[in-house]
């Protein structure tokens, strides 16, 4: 039993992650009516990227070379932290999923990055950097709002324990579509950010990376995949949890449900990706604002059904 | 913590003696010009040891001193309790920061101040903020607050050759001086209630608690910088030398926090249902109001001052969760308040010292705070660069630090009043009000990334910054000292915890606090730092097979980057800063130099203006009727006379006489 979670959790850090973010990929291309690169693609990619010799800016300093590694560190341990249908932590570990650690844990990881863009001295870097702050400051309360909601509903701080209760359909439901528009900020993807533009100035997160490349570019293209994985593994299980017969199945069913409501949520975030256009920067916060007024009408539902 | 007692039970009024001793010295000693600079230094080092180790070993006792010192109506009493010893060692802890640091940092004023004169009233301001947090009666309070006021005063208009230190010194002391009076007259109106000076004997709550509360609260509050009251922070810390802005800020403010502790949570002496909510509403606005306000700044000093706001703002409303818990009878979450108050004290006092420390250092070194003329520190200036973004990482709530713990009890706090709080309304304003922690985490989170990419990192934007050297050994050690703290206080909470459990026992019928941490920082820490070590391995072991090149930062093809085509810190601000424009009126003037050639002008620039309007619509326009009034009453008294002076001499004296015969 410990083997096999142990097996499923070695899974979920190393292939999940980069094979989410191909079949993110293939999707968008198939809706654009291309072929698209393989499912597997990232795996290369990344592969490719850590085989390669690496250039870094005169300007940068140890914060440009340790950044990533942080950044990445903070990726794994989270993503071990962060709960996953059908995967349950030892129980000595129940308490590390504590879900205002998860947050500031990843909020460590976007702060060596927002330092790391900062370093070389390139006006896209600081442009990207600056952007991200604004996107990370409205995304952060609906955030907490959110799944302090469920935390509400559940009587408990520990996102271990918050997703393995029966939670009331509508608050997981407001705070799951609130997820998912939040992940899409964070993420960089379209309506926010567009990932693929040739111009470097309209994007956010490609603008901050601008300067990374060969390995260390490898590592933060690796931090991304695993915090798609976990930002949207969040919003799919708060989802997920808006379904009350969930509870009934034994644990390597769960496992797979739980991968496919991922999966279904990244292919949803593909669709949205082919069929929407990118927002005025402006606009952004009037978008961001959607999630921020669902996680404080999930709260009010969640504090008012206790 | 368990020291020897060498001392046969008199621990605290040796200690006391000590630092009486400490005061006299410093005071007599700035006289003999060269022995300031290590008389002092070693004075203010061994006058902090006595601190903590009172701190540590203190116990419980009260005593008064005997009778020639009197002071009319009541006698110098002092009282050291578990409370007390809190903030002595949070006292003792900066002053020995600033014992190393200080010597440094004045190196470079030498020809400006004089250093006997600063390290002397440095001296007076640590020992009388000790006889406030140790004072027994409101007397001996007050006579120790405004010793502590005074010398603050002092050293604020230290370097008072120049106009805006001046002023800025002079709205200091006016802002200190409205403190202390309502701080005076709710300790009359206490006085006439209770019949009694000692704060042991006062015990008032219902309707009549009302205006003696609301009072002392003014008054501790404009002390504390709370939000509306924190007007004179953004002012004096920038003018005042940094060491003497880390321990206003680091040590200074939270003395004010003490007497709210110390009054309105502790031992029911001032209750009224409405004092929670009240100050978690003010915690709220500081926490906001700070952080945004912070974001525009440009001076060093004055963007940490805001900060400061803003940290006040977090632990008033750690005291507002503990009063608004207590009123439900919810006597843990009440407990937990506290501790996470009392707590984000110490660790504000520690990451705020030391990033003054750091704006001290760039000063000395640059003789430059604004930081759109700073930049690349980092390689110039190692150390310090690594101190500051460690304090910043804190100051963020940033896991293993810290300001994380802290933040953590606070919100678990507010997680607490969400679920088991009486109405919906007290449930949703907890749980909205966490999401309210989040955006001002999120920002001072820019904020600091901001501070940290213009100052440290990128290329050099003027001169000074470019040829800048390393701070001096004591000052870097200070630094280190307390960038090591920042760590250790925020993976070693069960043992600050014992300490704060003694402090709130009282609040939850003695229960310790220790279960109610759960996080296993330490395991997370060192997890972490081996993911770190291994992603480094495998980086290097790559390394050698494919080396890594330098080269310049990517400049499109345009040929080489200069320090002016990096990101300002105005361009960095300016998404957030139109996001809250409304609320500091934030403006973007461009302006285009020769316009006869319509596409191709001479020159642009650019600027972003905003308006604190706080003071200048409400403090501005009350202070001018003020004066107007004032000058119309008061001119006629005020004459300038002599002999109306005289005559005004005679008059209260026969009043005195008069009423001293009755």
């Amino acid at each position: 039993m410990m083997l096999t979670m142990l097996l499923l959790l070695l899974v979920n850090l190393c292939v999940v992650p980069l094979l989410l973010v191909g079949v993110i990929r293939k999707v968008k291309a198939r809706m654009q009516t291309r072929i698209g690169a393989p499912v597997l693609q990232p795996f290369y990619d990344v592969a490719k990227l850590l085989r390669k010799g690496e250039t870094i800016s005169e300007t940068a300093s140890w914060v440009f070379v340790q950044a990533p590694r942080i950044n990445l560190a903070v990726a794994l341990l989270v993503a071990v932290l962060v709960p996953w249908y059908g995967l349950t932590l030892p129980p000595g570990w129940a308490a590390a999923s504590n879900l205002l650690l998860i947050l500031y844990l990843l909020a460590l990881g976007k702060f060596v990055s927002l330092l790391a863009a900062m370093d070389t001295g390139s006006a896209f870097g600081g442009l990207g950097a600056s952007r991200e702050a604004t996107i990370s400051l409205l995304v952060e309360p609906a955030v907490v709002m959110g799944l302090g909601a469920l935390a509400v509903a559940t009587r408990s701080l520990n996102l271990s324990e918050v997703f393995t209760q029966p939670i009331h359909p509508l608050v997981a439901l407001l705070v799951g579509v609130a997820l998912v528009i939040t992940a899409l900020a964070e993420l960089s993807r379209m309506p926010v950010d567009d990932p693929t533009t040739h111009l470097e100035l309209t994007m956010v997160h490609e603008a901050m990376i601008l300067e990374n490349s060969g390995r260390n570019l490898a590592l933060v293209e690796y931090a991304v995949a695993l915090r798609s994985c976990i930002l949207l593994g969040l919003a799919a299980q708060a989802l997920l949890h808006a379904w009350p017969a969930l509870h009934a199945f034994p644990p390597p069913a769960q496992y797979g449900i739980g991968l496919a409501a991922l999966g279904v949520t990244g292919i949803a975030v593909a669709v949205a990706e082919g069929v929407l256009v990118k927002l005025k920067w402006r606009r952004v916060p009037h978008f961001l604002a959607i999630a921020i007024v669902m996680s404080v009408m999930a709260a009010l539902l969640a504090v008012a059904q206790r | 913590m368990s020291l020897p007692d060498l001392s046969g039970g008199y621990a605290p009024l040796w200690c006391g003696a000590a630092l009486f001793a400490w005061g006299l010295v410093a005071i007599l000693g700035c006289c003999a010009r060269r022995a300031v600079s290590f008389l002092h230094p070693l004075l203010t080092g061994l006058g902090s040891l006595v601190l903590l180790y009172l701190a540590l070993t203190g116990g419980t006792a009260s005593f008064a001193l005997p009778l020639p010192f009197f002071l009319g109506d009541a006698g110098l009493a002092f009282t050291i309790d578990p409370l007390s010893r809190w903030f002595l060692g949070i006292i003792g802890l900066i002053g020995c920061a600033l014992a190393g640091f200080t010597p440094g940092y004045l190196a470079h004023l030498r020809t400006r101040l004089s250093l006997g004169f600063v390290w002397a009233a440095l001296c007076v301001l640590l020992i009388s903020m000790s006889g406030v947090v140790l004072a027994g009666n409101a007397i001996s309070f007050l006579v120790c607050w405004e010793l502590m006021a005074l010398s603050s005063f002092v050293l604020v208009a230290a370097d008072h050759e120049q106009q805006a230190i001046r002023k800025a010194a002079l709205i200091y002391l006016g802002a200190t001086r409205v403190g202390t009076a309502f701080l005076m007259g709710g300790f009359l109106v206490m006085h006439s209630l209770t019949g009694s000076w000692t704060f042991a004997d006062w015990h008032v709550s219902g309707a009549v608690a009302l205006l003696p509360a609301v009072l002392i609260f003014i008054g501790l509050a404009t002390k504390a910088g709370c939000w509306p009251f924190h007007l004179w922070l953004p002012i004096a810390h920038p003018a005042a030398p940094a060491p003497v802005s880390a321990v206003m800020s680091g040590v200074m403010l939270k003395t004010a926090i003490y007497a709210m502790v110390r009054l309105f949570v502790l031992g029911d002496h001032l209750t009224h249902p409405a004092l929670g909510p009240f100050i978690l509403i003010l915690g709220a606005i500081s926490a906001l109001w700070g952080v945004l306000f912070a974001l525009l700044q440009h001076d060093l000093k004055r963007l940490l001052a805001y900060h400061s706001v803003e940290n006040i703002g977090i632990i008033l409303m750690g005291i507002g969760v503990a009063l608004v818990a207590r009123q439900y009878h919810l006597a843990l979450l009440a407990q937990v308040g506290l501790a996470a108050a009392l707590f984000h004290t110490l660790n504000h006092a520690v990451f705020k010292s030391l990033l003054f420390f750091g704006t001290g250092a760039i000063d000395a070194q640059t003789h430059q705070r604004d930081v759109e003329h700073l930049g690349g520190l980092i390689h110039r200036m190692p150390w310090t660069a690594a101190a500051f973004i460690t304090g910043s990482a804190a100051i963020c709530a940033l896991p293993p630090f810290n300001g994380f713990a802290s933040e953590w009890l606070l919100y678990s706090g507010f997680f607490g009043l969400a679920t088991t709080g009486a109405t919906v309304g007290l449930r949703l304003g907890a749980l909205l009000l966490m999401g309210w922690l989040a955006l001002v985490g999120a920002l001072a989170l820019a904020c600091f990334v901001k501070a940290i990419g213009v100052v440290f990192l990128g290329l050099p934007r003027s001169k000074a910054a470019e040829s800048a050297r390393e701070a001096g050994r004591g000052m870097v050690a200070a630094q280190v000292l307390l960038a090591v703290l920042c760590a250790a206080f925020g993976i070693a909470v069960p043992a600050l915890l014992r300490p704060l459990s003694a402090i709130t026992a009282p609040l939850n019928a003695g229960a310790a606090l220790a279960p109610v941490w759960t996080l296993p920082i330490p395991l997370l820490a060192a997890l972490l730092v081996a993911l770190v070590g291994g992603a480094s391995l495998l980086m290097h072991t790559l390394a050698t097979r494919q080396p890594t090149r330098r080269y310049i930062t990517w400049e499109c093809g345009f040929g080489t980057l200069g320090p002016r085509t990096q990101y300002s810190a105005t361009s960095f601000a300016q998404p957030i800063s139109r996001l809250f424009g409304s609320l500091y009126r934030y403006a973007v003037a461009i302006r285009v130099h020769g316009t006869r050639r319509r596409h191709f002008p001479d020159a642009i620039d650019a600027g972003a203006t905003h308006e604190p309007y706080l003071e200048t619509r409400v403090y501005r326009p009350l202070l001018r009727n003020l004066q107007r009034v004032a000058g119309m009453l008061l001119m006629r008294l005020q004459a300038g006379s002599i002999h109306q002076y005289l005559f005004y001499i005679a008059l209260v004296l026969l009043l005195l006489l008069w009423v001293g015969c009755r």
